[in-house]
């Protein structure tokens, strides 16, 4: 009975653990092939939290043909199934989903897969897929 | 399906020439993670054989759908198969065809026509299945998110207005079913419990898949636990 107890209580703990949490500072691994020196700036632009404080700094990076996103510095609040996009518009009608946020808080870097035209792109975000929800917006310019 | 559309009728036929007739009308909630549905239906049941444990019939099902956060796949055989024949049941899908639409949420409801299967286990409990067969669906437009691999985009959609029901993914719009167990309380009310199978679908305001065609129609299957009381109108028999 006591191990019938002892194993509901363990199933119970592993079912309120917080499930697809953004970590709290980036892996250390990071982007290595990304090098400042050799890359040149195409776009920056300041964060503004929409759902909750965030704040820091996006921008936009060309290095070899590569496009990449450094947010640097960065700070942001939990959530589930955070991403950063490039989008378009303010409202991410037609967005690239660059990749999962790393964390949130601390310098960040992600490659932009495909070859955007970076022109075209006004925005990034830190968007939560999961509830749909815009946790934070960067104009970049 | 449509030799088993013509074996129903069939029966249907065959039944109501010497058949016991049994009317009721039925409430059932269903609820899963995120999702959940009301459904009210109207039955009609001929039984068959001179035992009259096995009973067949028609009916007509309201199912009202509300779900958080689910995510819609590509609908159309054509794309998901890359087939739309009777073995299409034996194909697997086309991972590469298939895009997702999340749909924040979404809320749907349908009317339609259902096909009704019910067997007599004792005086007190029956087993069961029914599927809804063709109808009709509406509710409001809702917003969504489009992903197809690193690239999406948000729009809208509305529930795919005519429902009908085919072979896999054949089958069109928002289409209920459920497998449950009956327990007789009295000679009218009963109590049900069971599974519901239900496939809810969206078509995007523009077409927002382009590869391998361009497409705007999105499907969710979802299983929910479902529960219902069934209020009987005429027969003697308990069911």
């Amino acid at each position: 009975m006591k191990s019938f107890a002892f194993l509901c209580l363990v199933l119970a703990m592993l079912n309120c653990m917080p499930k697809n949490i953004t970590p709290a500072v980036p892996p250390a691994s990071g982007s290595s092939i990304f090098d400042s020196t050799k890359a040149q700036l195409l776009k920056t632009g300041m964060f503004v939290g929409l759902d909750g404080p965030t704040s820091g700094t996006a921008s936009v990076y060309d290095q070899a043909g590569t496009k990449y996103i450094v947010l640097n510095p960065f700070q942001s609040h939990s959530g589930p199934d955070l991403y950063v996009y490039l989008s378009k518009d303010k409202d991410a009608v037609d967005y690239i989903r660059v990749g999962k946020l790393q964390a949130i808080s601390g310098k960040q870097i992600y490659a932009v897969p495909g070859k955007p035209v970076v022109s075209d792109y006004g925005y990034v975000h830190i968007w939560c897929q999961q509830y749909s929800v815009d946790f934070a917006r960067a104009e970049i310019k | 399906m449509k030799i088993g559309g013509y074996l129903f009728l069939g029966l249907l036929v065959s039944a109501k020439s010497f058949s016991q007739k049994i009317n009721f009308v039925d409430a059932t909630l269903g609820g899963a993670k995120y999702q959940g549905t009301l459904s009210l239906s109207y039955v009609h049941l001929w039984s068959l054989g001179a035992k009259q444990i096995f009973f067949i019939g028609i009916g007509g099902r309201f199912t009202s759908y509300l779900g958080a956060n689910q995510y819609y796949i590509t609908a159309p055989a054509q794309l998901t198969s890359e087939s739309t024949g009777p073995l299409i049941i034996f194909k697997d899908n086309i991972t590469s065809n298939i895009d997702t639409f999340l749909v924040k949420s979404p809320q749907v409801n349908s009317i339609n026509a259902s096909i009704n299967i019910h067997y007599k286990l004792s005086e007190r409990w029956s087993i069961g299945f029914n599927i809804d067969a063709i109808g009709f669906s509406f509710g409001g437009k809702r917003d969504g998110n489009y992903i197809n691999g690193f690239t999406g985009k948000m729009t809208t959609a509305s529930p795919t207005p005519f429902n009908v029901l085919l072979i896999s993914d054949n089958d069109r719009g928002t289409l209920n079913s459920e497998f449950f167990a009956k327990y007789s309380l009295n000679e009218r009310c009963a109590l049900k419990i069971g599974a519901q199978f239900l496939f809810t679908e969206y078509t995007t305001a523009t077409k927002v898949q382009q590869f391998p065609e361009p497409n705007d129609r999105f499907r969710n299957k979802s299983l929910l636990v479902c529960a219902g009381i069934s209020y009987r109108l005429k027969s003697k028999n308990k069911l």
